[in-house]
């Protein structure tokens, strides 16, 4: 999709950038398609077309650093932008510790765009009327699907896209990365109302190719996660065990994440400062980054700063492995550049393998299922958390009845050091594959 | 007009546009012409050492068949290419349904134009240095009153937006949005604890808000109730009344009705308050506004972003259930005039029934202190970090930054980082007291509702009898 002369444009753009008074530069263009289709109720609600583009410069101009974007690439408005983004460089102040990363550790085999298999040729043939076929195929609006007595769907909304993205990196330094992918979409809303009262539920499905979403079970699903809500109430304040599914159990995850960049590190505002190389959490937890699976949604060959990626453990057997340095942090720091974060991490299953969610609210015994959040935030200085929930309470290991309305608080270094097992159940179309989790002993208000 | 010249195009040729979008038995068809340019200017390490330039620039193409859309965008105003996009719009018409739908209209609107963007001296012509220089005042007045002051980070930014509109009915408009906002984040260290603070100013102003007042302003709030955020604590929790300060408590507002009032969820029916509209929901003598046209409020608009103006909308008056907030489809849909809420990110985005800045008139129930005064056992709240809804449900929830415990109507010992959840009907019937002191509250707030857009909210300090606030 990104033509030779899109390139050339890219090249030249470098090249103005240097001759404009940077010593160092880098150029990200990335280009994108996207078809959709969002139905309701069973009919078509809209079709769009989307198809976007943008250049990205940084710019490293006598120690001083600025970034800079634009979607007009005509040459003399490209020149104009290029000439502004060096004036604004130069009236700042310098930081000597910004620069583009060593070119040894730069990737070198992103030469096409899809070593890693995640396009699909298969999109270009795909019709206009293929696409409303497929938004449609999922729903179940009026089809007379079984709910409960007393429960009626109030609405369905269904969402169907395709879309190809391309993104071109070259530096200064001859750096040249490509990487692109499709991606399939699918995701269903459903409200349903019970006794006066108006339950929601949402399912989804993406892959890489067209050929592996699971789209037509969507509707289904949504319509019976929201039947399932029905009835649903607080359970109670008070200490629970807590089963938190895999469709949302990345929300625990995305906060270590981002503790765990050395730009937090750096600003004195994560609480995992110190924990390079030390044991905090337990011995059962290891996450890991994969980032290079073929054929695995957002799997990639390079960062941001066109870095190669690597497998690489983050927390292994509970000791922190790796924050995650790119090269400003890693000259402010004086700490080794890593990648500038992970791509696609999976938590390991533990203590076993090929545990599912029954399974694990069977180790639990008693307690809260959650299915999902509503809202909530975590404090990165201190990991203090507090979550609104939805999802179900069991006893002896069987789901009893729905509860919402409730809040999960707590401070995530001790949630984690309660971990009782993780699952096998991760869903592969998600970016952070993170499986079906037990935590014992957190406070539930509501 | 203004802009037409900006985008290169004739009126001629919007015309030609509108017919290829209403080619295939579309009933309307509208275009939003977008030259945006963003400027930021980062603070961290006491050096103003990162700043950026950013340029979006394009045209939607929106057409509608009865309440269907198509939708299509160009990033180049070529002729040749708006016209594609017109084109890939106007297969809306040709997807068949299942039963015949009425032919959408829209009301035609008084076009007389608002002026809430009270602008004395352009950001495009603003010595840089100058916003450099504010940003190193910012961090020098904090750490001159606050010796715990480990790091501050601050980011100044302004974006000025040209916009022109034209559609089916032949109403050509344009405005220029300018939108300023200031961002501090402190981060304060107390023998080994740390804590963070951040607090934040926007407005649809010119760069004259660069100044002393708005300078000061955010070091006192950043510097404030830092001992209270060290000896913070996680109240026990459970359910009980919450006194929400003015100002950042609109968050409330926003969260727990301003969402369920936005007529798209009201017209497919999945909104807690579809099919309330004249009932009574809260106590007499509540007004809850949603208003477009504060001076340089982040949530104002002289034209929404179909080219309807800007309003002061009345969504609750006197506890009655007045009016949803309508872009031109549900304003259709419901038979009334649209209210000026179509809003969209940008050009890449179709507009959506969207809040402005959505406030609580001033009460007669006294001060914040008499409410406080009146609960024995509760909790305060006057700063939060963002908020969620779930439409159907009305669940909402806030997540409190800061704030204390109420024991027998006294403040005591101080509270942060504890969600709070509510049902936004029954919390709307749950406020006791409205105090007379309402805020519109200046902070850099955005709904992402589907799309990102500027908001503002404001409230006085208000008593809600009951909520549930998380806790150990």
């Amino acid at each position: 999709m990104i033509s030779k002369s899109e390139t050339e444009i890219v090249a030249r753009a470098l090249q103005t950038a240097l001759e404009a008074g940077a010593q160092k530069a880098r150029i990200t263009y990335s280009k994108s398609e996207e078809d959709l289709v969002a139905t309701l109720n069973g009919e078509v609600d809209k079709v769009t077309h989307c198809s976007d583009r943008s250049l990205s410069l940084a710019l490293f101009a006598d120690g001083r650093f600025g970034s800079f974007s634009t979607n007009n690439i005509e040459q003399a408005a490209l020149d104009s932008f290029i000439r502004k983004a060096a004036d604004i460089v130069r009236r700042i102040a310098p930081d000597p510790c910004r620069d583009l990363p060593d070119p040894s550790r730069c990737c070198r085999e992103a030469v096409s765009g899809d070593e890693l298999g995640l396009t699909d040729p298969e999109r270009d043939k795909i019709s206009p009327q293929m696409r409303i076929d497929a938004a449609l195929a999922s729903s179940v609006f009026g089809r007379g699907i079984t709910l409960p007595e007393g429960c009626r769907i109030i609405s369905e909304e269904g969402e169907y896209s395709d879309s190809i993205y391309e993104t071109l990196l070259m530096d200064s330094n001859g750096v040249c990365c490509r990487h692109s992918e499709c991606s399939f979409d699918y995701g269903v809303e459903t409200t349903v109302e019970v006794a006066g009262e108006k339950y929601s539920g949402y399912w989804w499905d993406s892959s890489s190719r067209h050929r592996d979403g699971d789209w037509a079970a969507c509707g289904e699903k949504a319509l019976l996660k929201s039947a399932a809500q029905a009835g649903s109430a607080p359970a109670g304040s008070g200490k629970y065990n807590m089963v938190v599914d895999s469709e949302v159990a990345a929300k625990f995850v995305s906060p270590l994440l981002a503790a765990l960049n050395a730009f937090s590190i750096q600003q004195n505002n994560s609480f995992l400062t110190g924990s390079l190389g030390r044991q905090v959490f337990p011995e059962g937890m290891t996450l890991k980054d994969f980032p290079r699976i073929p054929g695995q949604t957002c799997s990639k060959l390079f960062d941001s700063e066109g870095v190669a990626t690597a497998d690489a453990p983050i927390i292994e057997n509970g000791v922190v492995r790796e924050y995650f340095v790119n090269t400003y942090m890693s000259n402010k720091l004086g700490m080794a550049p890593t990648i500038e974060a992970a791509t696609r991490p999976r938590l390991m299953p533990w203590p076993q393998a090929g545990l599912g969610r029954d399974d694990i609210i069977g180790m639990c015994g008693d307690g809260i299922l959650v299915t999902d959040f509503n809202g909530g935030n975590c404090n990165q200085a201190t990991g203090d958390f507090s979550y609104g929930i939805e999802g179900f309470l069991f006893r002896n290991g069987e789901i009893v009845r729905p509860v919402s309305g409730m809040l999960v608080t707590g401070n995530f270094l001790k949630l984690w050091n309660g971990l009782v097992a993780a699952g096998d159940d991760a869903r592969s179309c998600m970016t952070k594959l993170v499986p079906t989790l037990g935590f014992t002993d957190v406070d539930f208000s509501g | 007009m203004k802009n037409i010249d900006r985008f290169a195009v004739t009126e001629d040729q919007l015309r030609a546009l509108v017919a290829e979008g209403l080619r295939h038995g579309g009933d309307w068809c509208d275009l939003y012409f977008e030259d945006t340019v963003y400027s930021d200017f980062l603070l961290r390490d006491s050096e103003v050492n990162s700043a950026g330039y950013h340029i979006d620039y394009g045209c939607g193409i929106r057409v509608l068949k009865g309440e269907k859309t198509g939708y299509a965008y160009s990033e180049s105003t070529a002729f040749d290419e708006l016209l594609k996009a017109a084109r890939s719009a106007a297969a809306i018409a040709c997807v068949a349904s299942s039963a015949e739908q009425p032919a959408f209209r829209s009301g035609t609107p008084d076009l007389r134009r608002n002026d809430c963007y009270p602008v004395r001296l352009g950001w495009n012509g603003a010595d840089s240095c100058v916003f450099s220089d504010f940003l190193k005042k910012i961090e020098a007045g904090i750490r001159s009153r606050e010796s715990r002051t480990l790091k501050v980070i601050g980011m100044l930014s302004w974006s000025m937006s040209e916009i022109l509109m034209y559609n089916s009915l032949g109403e050509l408009t344009s405005d220029s949005r300018p939108l300023g906002s200031i961002s501090v984040q402190v981060i304060f260290r107390q023998e080994e604890r740390i804590e963070t603070t951040n607090v934040s100013r926007s407005l649809r102003a010119g760069a004259e808000m660069i100044c002393d007042d708005v300078a000061e302003d955010l070091i006192s709030r950043a510097v404030r109730n830092v001992d209270q955020l060290f000896e913070a604590r996680r109240p026990k929790g459970g359910q009980m009344p919450v006194v929400m300060g003015a100002g950042a408590s609109g968050i409330l507002l926003h969260e727990a009705m301003g969402h369920a009032f936005e007529a798209d969820f009201n017209r497919k029916g999945q909104s807690v308050f579809a099919g309330k509209m004249g009932s009574r929901i809260c106590r007499k003598g509540i007004n809850i506004i949603d208003d477009g046209t504060l001076a340089a409020s982040r949530g104002s608009c002289n034209f929404d972003d179909e080219g309807v103006p800007g309003q002061k909308t009345y969504m609750v008056t006197d506890g009655i259930l007045t009016s949803y907030l309508h872009d031109r489809i549900s304003a259709w849909s419901y038979g009334v005039a649209p209210t000026g809420n179509g809003r969209r990110e940008s050009f890449r985005y179709n507009p959506i029934p969207r809040m402005r800045a959505t406030y609580m008139e001033s009460g007669c129930d006294g001060s914040v202190q008499d409410l406080i005064a009146s609960v024995k056992k509760g909790i305060f709240v006057d700063q939060f970090a963002n908020g969620q809804v779930k439409i159907g449900e009305g669940d909402f929830t806030f997540y409190v930054k800061s704030g204390a415990l109420i024991e027998n109507g006294r403040l005591t010992m101080p509270v942060k980082d504890i969600n709070i959840i509510g049902n936004g009907p029954q919390a709307l019937a749950d406020i006791e007291a409205v105090a007379s002191d309402l805020k519109i509250d200046e902070s850099t707030w955005t709904c992402g509702k589907e799309q990102s857009v500027a908001v503002s909210c404001g409230i006085p300090s208000v008593l809600v009898g009951n909520l549930t606030v998380g806790g150990e």
